[in-house]
């Protein structure tokens, strides 16, 4: 026979509707979420694998001053490399404020994935980007005119050495807004002119390398061969390569964040489960007590009160799965499409998308109910027939000062009651507004960013030369610019950008001493650098190192950069002391050529990152603040009700001695207010404190450096959202008080 | 007539489970009386009591504490005829398990605007020593007194008292009735006390009987004894 009390299931389902479906509600809308998440993940970083053979994605890339003969580039595949021709141009476009990279159809390496539309047919046709169309409205059949020439765009495509559109190396992050790659026929290329062409070429290795550190012994030997032989202005091989690297390295860093939140919110659950299991079991103690004293085991007992948070976890589950591999996986993938430019993918079964999402919450949900109910339900069935449920000698009353007015003891003593509801509420406030904080800080913290590049700005307009070239314009000042790359250490090497500042500046005040530097103060930030300090950099390509001395940092938050002056720059690389290779100008320069210029850094350049931050974060963050505020409200909403209904008898009581609804509110619901308004200030500094740390390990995985900032105002919107919230939860705290009748005192406790 | 019943009628359930409880109950009590009620299960005496306090309504009649009928007032004025004039006793006690016994007898005088003095009302209770220990620490009968210490600390008109001693042994219920009693003599409280204890009767000034909903007896008790003397 079975256990007739499986038929109290059902019952306890209808009698507690709203809580279960709200629960029920909750746990599949996450669990779909994080498995529509992880699925898409799985399936894109699968489809993202595939690209490198289905679209031969090269081994690496190079740019040299001037196109190779034959000769070179026999010698360099005697290497055991393939070489590809790789050339592209550069070209504004007229309506819109970007840049187009633009490459013939490149049919053996680099491939593209057509998205939408096709590729070009003939000369007037063009294929750009489908991301970069997507944030500049820009549809198949459109026009867009290329510095003068209209082209159609026959297509959207995603070029599979561009899955993130970084332009460059050394950019903290790419601009789908302002920069694409594009692709036209041969003659289209032809018509676009010779201005700007880069000598780039790709290569791929006949024995690919097994992993990144042979990739890098192939690499470094292939540089060296190539550098003997040909004057190169950029070699980028492919496991350093931003552009094709970024998004897989992406797709895959997301995947623990979302399993470890849903693992602990589910944790939170668990525990509010155990809260109102427990509860439920001093309330049924008599009952259960004869049970037991009838011949029931402690084990039948506890799986009847498991059964229900772990149906109701595991059905949440499936059901949150199901949602996961439809409605939700196309809001995961949209999540990489509005960031990266990946190829089109196929949903795939994810184990261990289910494993994460359905049998370790399941487990959770048992673990935790088992550790607090079997040590609950421990007592004997005596002691649960007289209801006895303390397991230690009777508990002692602590003392309160008498000089507090009764009613706030009175509150006082509900909160130390009530101790286990309100850390929870207080662990869930907390990880509910790290959540609302991760969804609001963002936008602030990208436009102070903004706004700080911006007005630490060296000049208008930066100019790199590629010779050095004289100007008329009026106040353009000449420096020397260079590169060199930090040593690995704690953190990835990246490069630094180096300036050779002219003495007496009117761009740059500072006054150097003999042989030290100043660093930029993203610089000092990133890598904990300070005045006295002395820092090591080393050239990218030949590995030769310097050592410099900072003698202070210089407000520039765009970059990471060392200033020194133009004297002590020709005298550490050898150039003579009239070498320069730049301008900072606050005017455009108009009267040097084209030609020489390789390339002009203006505001637009130096506030990408945050744009495309922005962009890439916003449908996320509007998800985690929505998603943040009814977390909040749930948990403050279950738990306050357990608190409320524990003290139903005890409220009857107040009731009947005469205390309105209003002051008996004033005890049970304003305990928890002041819990839940002090917890939502106070700990505010601790969540600060967990956003920073997560955004500089965030931070400090990117190139370039931005400084954690958010304003006080983020944080009163964020404690106005959770007493916003609160309060509707009180109002309906308030109802249930008021509904709690008077007869329940009357009614002898069994 | 300080407690007037005037032609109370209650009953519970509809259709075929309809049952009368009280039919038409009439009568009235003295200012300072000791009034027991006396009944077997399901006379109605609890759900007169109830009707008394507040917490339940009648179908028609009404009830009125110096003139003042609580048959027209809504759930406030309810509210307020209780914390002016009431003080509850239960058999089960009802104390607010997470304050300590102090704190419950503050509970009552919080509702008072001139409540007796807390630490005067644990002394004559004998509970001054205890005032600190949560209710789970103590015995039924320490319980009951902490019950009526809330009762009584806001020196109410009416002390209603619902099988104060259906909990407890002989001797802790003879404490208590001893107590009620000293109370009433010394506060001048009106007690309106529903028992099955027969022998309860013989400490009441009027003792009513009630026997399906109606009053069968109703009388001055000519040969009250102290409750010191009582013995069942």
């Amino acid at each position: 026979m079975k256990n007739p009390l499986i038929k109290r299931l059902p019952r306890e389902l209808k009698s507690e509707a709203g809580k279960y479906i709200v629960l029920f509600l909750f746990i599949t809308i996450m669990t779909g979420f994080v498995s529509g998440f992880l699925v898409a993940s799985g399936s894109m970083s699968e489809a993202y694998d595939e690209s490198f053979e289905k679209y031969n994605i090269e081994d690496g890339n190079f740019e040299l001053v001037s196109e190779a003969d034959e000769a070179l580039i026999g010698t360099l595949e005697k290497e055991d490399v393939t070489i590809y021709e790789n050339f592209y141009i550069e070209r504004e476009t007229d309506d819109i404020d970007s840049n187009l990279r633009i490459f013939k159809i490149r049919e053996e390496v680099n491939k593209a994935c057509v998205m939408e539309g096709e590729l070009p047919d003939s000369a007037d046709e063009i294929a750009v980007d489908r991301m970069y169309a997507d944030n500049n409205k820009i549809s198949v059949g459109d026009k867009i005119s290329v510095e003068g020439t209209e082209l159609t765009v026959s297509g959207l495509v995603a070029f599979s050495d561009y899955s993130a559109l970084f332009s460059s190396q050394s950019d903290m992050m790419f601009d789908a807004m302002k920069f694409s790659v594009a692709a036209v026929t041969e003659e289209g290329f032809a018509e676009l002119g010779e201005n700007g062409l880069h000598f780039s070429y790709s290569w791929k290795y006949d024995n690919p390398p097994a992993d990144d550190i042979q990739a890098k012994e192939l690499s470094d030997d292939f540089l060296e061969v190539l550098s003997a032989n040909a004057a190169l202005t950029d070699y980028v091989p492919q496991y350093l390569n931003q552009a094709i690297n970024f998004a897989g390295n992406d797709i895959g860093r997301d995947n623990m964040i979302f399993a470890v939140f849903l693992y602990v919110v589910m944790g939170i659950i668990a525990f509010i489960f155990a809260i109102t299991t427990s509860n439920t079991i001093t309330k049924e103690a008599a009952v259960i007590g004869t049970l037991r004293a009838s011949g029931y085991t402690k084990g039948e007992i506890l799986r009847h009160y498991l059964a229900m948070p772990v149906l109701v976890t595991l059905i949440s589950a499936v059901v949150g799965n199901i949602l996961g591999y439809t409605i939700f996986e196309d809001i995961g993938a949209d999540m990489y499409y509005s960031s990266y430019s990946l190829p089109t993918y196929e949903t795939l079964w994810n184990m261990d998308a289910f494993i994460k999402t359905t049998v370790i919450p399941v487990i959770l949900m048992t673990v935790i109910n088992f550790a607090i109910l079997v040590n609950k339900l421990s007592l004997s069935p005596l002691k649960f027939i007289r209801r006895d449920l303390s397991k230690k000698q009777k508990k002692k009353a602590f003392k309160l000062n008498t000089k507090i007015g009764i009613m706030k003891r009175f509150r006082l003593r509900i909160i130390f009651q009530n101790m286990p509801n309100y850390i929870t509420i207080v662990i869930g406030i907390f990880m509910a507004n790290v959540i609302l904080l991760f969804g609001t800080a963002f936008p602030p913290l990208f436009e102070k960013y903004q706004d700080d590049i911006v007005s630490n700005m060296i000049c208008e307009y930066q100019y790199i030369l590629k010779a050095p070239a004289e100007t008329e314009t009026d106040g353009a000042e000449k420096f020397c610019a260079g590169g060199l790359v930090t040593i690995e250490g704690r953190l990835k090497s990246e490069d630094v950008s180096l300036f050779g500042i002219s003495a007496g500046s009117e761009y740059i005040d500072i006054d150097f001493g003999a042989d030290s530097v100043y660093i930029s103060d993203a610089y000092s930030e990133k890598f904990d650098v300070s005045e006295g300090d002395t820092i090591t950099l080393k050239e990218e390509f030949t590995g030769r190192e310097y050592s410099f001395t900072v003698e202070g940092t210089y407000d520039y938050p765009a970059g990471i950069a060392v200033f020194m002056s133009r004297e002590m720059f020709s005298e550490t690389f050898g150039y003579d002391a009239e070498y320069f290779n730049g301008y900072f100008s606050d005017n455009e320069i108009t009267d040097i050529d084209e030609k020489l210029i390789a390339a002009k850094i203006t505001e637009d350049d130096l506030t990408k990152t945050s744009r495309q931050m922005l962009l890439s974060m916003g449908s996320m963050m509007d998800l985690l603040s929505v998603f943040g505020v009814v977390m909040f409200m749930l948990i403050i909403y279950l738990l306050s009700k357990i608190i409320i209904e524990k003290n139903s008898q005890s409220i009857s009581m107040t009731k009947i001695l005469g205390y309105t609804n209003n002051e008996i509110s004033g005890l049970y619901i304003m305990s928890t207010s002041i819990v839940v308004i002090g917890s939502s200030i106070l700990t505010m500094p601790l969540v600060n404190a967990v956003m920073k740390l997560l955004c500089e390990v965030m931070l400090s995985q990117f190139p370039g450096w931005l400084p954690y900032y958010v304003p006080m105002t983020v944080f009163v919107k964020i404690a106005a959202a959770g007493i916003a919230a609160y309060a509707v939860i009180a109002w309906m705290q308030f109802r249930r008080v008021k509904k709690i009748p008077l007869n329940i005192a009357l009614k002898n406790v069994e | 007539m300080f407690l007037e019943i005037s032609k109370i009628k209650k009953h519970f359930g509809e259709g075929e489970s309809r049952v009368e409880v009280l039919k038409g109950i009439d009568v009235g009590i003295e200012k300072g009386e000791i009034c027991v009620l006396l009944g077997a299960s399901g006379s109605g005496k609890s759900t007169l009591l109830n009707i008394i306090g507040g917490i339940d309504s009648a179908d028609s009649g009404y009830i009125a504490i110096n003139g003042e009928k609580t048959a027209d007032m809504n759930e406030k004025a309810l509210t307020m005829y209780r914390r002016k004039h009431l003080g509850y006793i239960f058999q089960m006690y009802n104390l607010i398990p997470n304050l300590n016994i102090k704190e419950n007898v503050e509970v009552g005088a919080y509702l008072s605007d001139n409540p007796l003095n807390v630490d005067e009302i644990l002394h004559t209770l004998g509970l001054y020593e205890h005032r600190h220990k949560l209710p789970n620490q103590l015995s039924g009968g320490q319980q009951q007194r902490t019950a009526i210490g809330r009762a009584i600390v806001k020196n109410p008109d009416i002390l209603l008292c619902d099988e104060p001693t259906g909990a407890l042994d002989y001797n802790t219920s003879k404490e208590i009735l001893k107590l009620i009693e000293e109370i009433n003599k010394k506060y001048g409280n009106t007690v309106v006390m529903v028992t099955h204890n027969d022998a309860i009767k013989n400490m009441a000034d009027r003792v009513i009987t009630l026997r399906d909903g109606m009053i069968r007896k109703n009388y001055l008790n000519e040969k009250k004894i102290p409750a010191a003397e009582l013995d069942w």
